[in-house]
């Protein structure tokens, strides 16, 4: 009796750490990466900032922007596609409020094959900007930037094909911040 | 055949008022929640009006462009907390949970600001009804509050979500500040 209840909540447990991978594999795929295991910094932090735009605010927002404005134009034709715009920052007074951990948390779910890591710039004094991309065509696309530094955390997360030279243009807007992201030049051939 | 047909009908009236009673109900319970959690007391509107001060008829600019109304005319929801101690029963994260799981059912939790340990706290909810949109902003300081609900076209709200860090300040100010120049 006692072997098959050990059997009984082996079997669930592993059914539900099935179904949390899963969920978290799944929505990773989707572009959409998980923040909600970050919430304990709130408690730590000195600011904390969360923008949550879904698919509905985005398609409103791209049919309703004025198509007489030169820049509202530009930002109409960026977000066209996309289906949603997640952002959370965390500013902290002291050091060491976040660990290594809450950053891995969020780097676990972009190392899927999906995903390609396409920034990687660490400065001991300014911090590390990561930026990856979803590069499967066959999937929806989406982009994933990790700001961090000793008192500050910023994860940005766009879901839909993004255009990394255009990605500029959406900063300061829909909550993005000013992130001076610039794509990448291939390396020239020898 | 024509029983069924009008007993059909009898639930579906019967059900709609309650479902607007509940769509309506959301900014009391917010209000509520923020009293018992916070222990303090609001002011709606009319009490503020009786003491002398005009209802909202300020013009709020957005995002740089002409000043102009946001809400839509009378669908402003205003209850203020003012020259109160606001302290809390619980941690302030306790607060903002129970808060998005009270409008968790219709709304969408759109932008959420927690400063300095809590001492100032901004949430923006949203929530389609037909072609509008209904906003709810909730606003804490550390001896102020107040809590907004008005419905805008879905063209403001394009213009709104540009900037959100400015969203609920702006439909705030829309609702509370008085506009000398009327």
């Amino acid at each position: 009796m006692k072997s098959l209840l050990i059997k009984s909540s082996t079997c669930a447990t592993l059914a539900l750490l099935f179904l949390f991978g899963t969920t978290l594999s799944a929505s990773a795929q989707d572009g959409r990466i998980q923040l909600g295991q970050l919430e304990h910094l709130t408690a730590k932090a000195s600011d904390t900032i969360t923008v949550n735009l879904d698919e509905k605010l985005m398609q409103i927002a791209a049919k309703f922007l004025s198509g007489a404005d030169e820049d509202e134009i530009k930002v109409k034709e960026l977000i066209n596609g996309l289906k949603g715009i997640y952002v959370k920052s965390f500013e902290f007074e002291r050091e060491g409020d976040y660990t290594t951990a809450d950053l891995e948390s969020i780097r676990t779910q972009l190392r899927g094959p999906s995903w390609s890591k396409i920034v990687n710039i660490t400065s001991k004094k300014d911090g590390s900007l990561e930026v990856y991309l979803m590069s499967d065509t066959s999937k929806l696309g989406g982009l994933a930037i990790l700001v961090s530094d000793p008192k500050e955390l910023t994860i940005v997360n766009i879901i839909g094909p993004v255009d990394l030279d255009k990605l500029s243009q959406l900063e300061g807007k829909f909550g993005i911040p000013e992130l001076n992201v610039t794509k990448p030049k291939n390396k020239p051939r020898n | 055949m024509n029983r069924a047909i009008i007993h059909g009908l009898t639930i579906l009236v019967l059900l709609m008022p309650a479902t607007s009673a509940a769509k309506g109900d959301d900014f009391k319970m917010v209000v509520k929640t923020i009293e018992q959690f916070y222990n303090v007391k609001h002011r709606s509107l009319p009490f503020l009006a009786k003491a002398g001060l005009k209802t909202a008829t300020a013009a709020a600019r957005i995002a740089g462009g002409t000043p102009k109304r946001v809400a839509e005319a009378g669908s402003v929801k205003v209850a203020f907390f003012e020259e109160q101690e606001f302290i809390p029963r619980g941690k302030v994260s306790d607060f903002r949970q129970s808060l998005t799981a009270l409008l968790s059912n219709e709304w969408t939790p759109f932008i959420q600001t927690v400063s300095a340990k809590g001492e100032e706290q901004n949430f923006v909810f949203l929530r389609a009804v037909g072609e509008k949109w209904n906003v709810l902003v909730v606003t804490i300081g550390k001896h102020e509050g107040v809590v907004v609900q008005v419905n805008v076209s879905q063209q403001t709200l394009a213009q709104l979500l540009k900037d959100p860090d400015e969203l609920g300040k702006t439909i705030t100010d829309d609702a509370t500040i008085v506009d000398d120049q009327e």
